[in-house]
């Protein structure tokens, strides 16, 4: 069946009358996003997986219970659910420590899956998995506000509420994390033409 | 006389935070102002390798998440 774009709220609608197909969509339109905002905190593709799944599963929970009421906000509430999934990771590995190889995965995952291991086969060739580690070495509060910015589409004023910070805070810290990005990728060389860009 | 715009305020224009007052003002200043123009171009790059840094999960995850939901045993909530 060909559907026309529909809003999220209306795929919500759908799905809460049993429309597995509106879930599909749902899940189709935000699991890069979804997936990047958690891949860029806890920095392992397999950890991040479960995480998104575990996210995801959360929401079919809350939504075919009868709890949902955030009618026309899931993305920001699915993102929210996933980003503290992540963060709550994120604490227990540095209570619980796994050995981290030069490539950000953990030793685990390197042993269990090393010819698998896409990433750090790629990431002398591919720009964007180095920007992403560049991403993941950015100090924590700057990586916070960066993920929260421009993956998780907050407002600088919802980053300063939830930070607990002033709205020139969070607005700086998005400042040092693209000065950083910038440094970081001129001195391995990604390139770009900031030209390319001009209007 | 035309205003001076911060670095943070480029940043808000460049994420669509800015009231339309703003934008005016702020695009003005873009026009006449060669380092600020610099500096902009500069911020809206960085961004645009941001988006292209965004990555999928495998097609299984997804896949596991969509049987789950076909799954799950608790009501539809509006049937």
């Amino acid at each position: 069946m060909i559907r026309k774009e529909v809003s999220d709220s209306q795929l919500v609608s759908l799905y809460m009358k049993g429309d597995e197909e509106a879930f599909a969509q749902l899940v189709e339109k935000h699991k890069s996003r979804v997936f990047t905002t958690i891949y860029l905190i806890v920095k392992d593709q397999y950890t991040a997986e479960d995480l998104m799944q575990d996210s995801f599963i959360k929401a079919v929970n809350t939504i075919k219970s009868g709890r949902y009421n955030e009618e026309g906000k899931f993305l920001p509430w699915l993102l929210r659910i996933a980003h503290n999934l992540a963060i709550d990771h994120f604490r227990k590995a540095k209570r619980y420590p796994t050995i981290v190889m030069e490539d950000g995965s953990n030793v685990f995952n390197t042993l269990e899956f090393s010819e698998d291991s896409i990433e750090s086969l790629q990431i002398k060739k591919d720009t964007h998995a180095l920007l992403r580690k560049l991403i993941q070495e950015l100090p924590e509060s700057q990586k916070e506000v960066l993920i929260m910015r421009h993956y998780m589409q907050m407002s600088f004023q919802e980053i300063a509420d939830a930070t607990d910070v002033s709205i020139n805070t969070a607005l700086g810290r998005m400042r040092y994390a693209l000065i950083n990005l910038r440094k970081k990728m001129q001195k391995t060389n990604i390139a770009y033409d900031p030209n390319f860009y001009r209007k | 006389m035309t205003q001076t715009f911060t670095e943070n305020d480029l940043l808000r224009y460049a994420y669509g935070e800015t009231s339309s007052t703003e934008n005016v003002e702020i695009e003005k200043s873009l026009l006449c102002d060669d380092l600020l123009q610099e500096t902009y171009n500069q911020l809206v790059a960085t961004l645009a390798e941001l988006d292209k840094c965004a990555i999928k999960p495998s097609d299984s995850v997804v896949q596991r998440i969509l049987d789950y939901s076909k799954s799950s045993n608790l009501p539809s909530v509006l049937k």
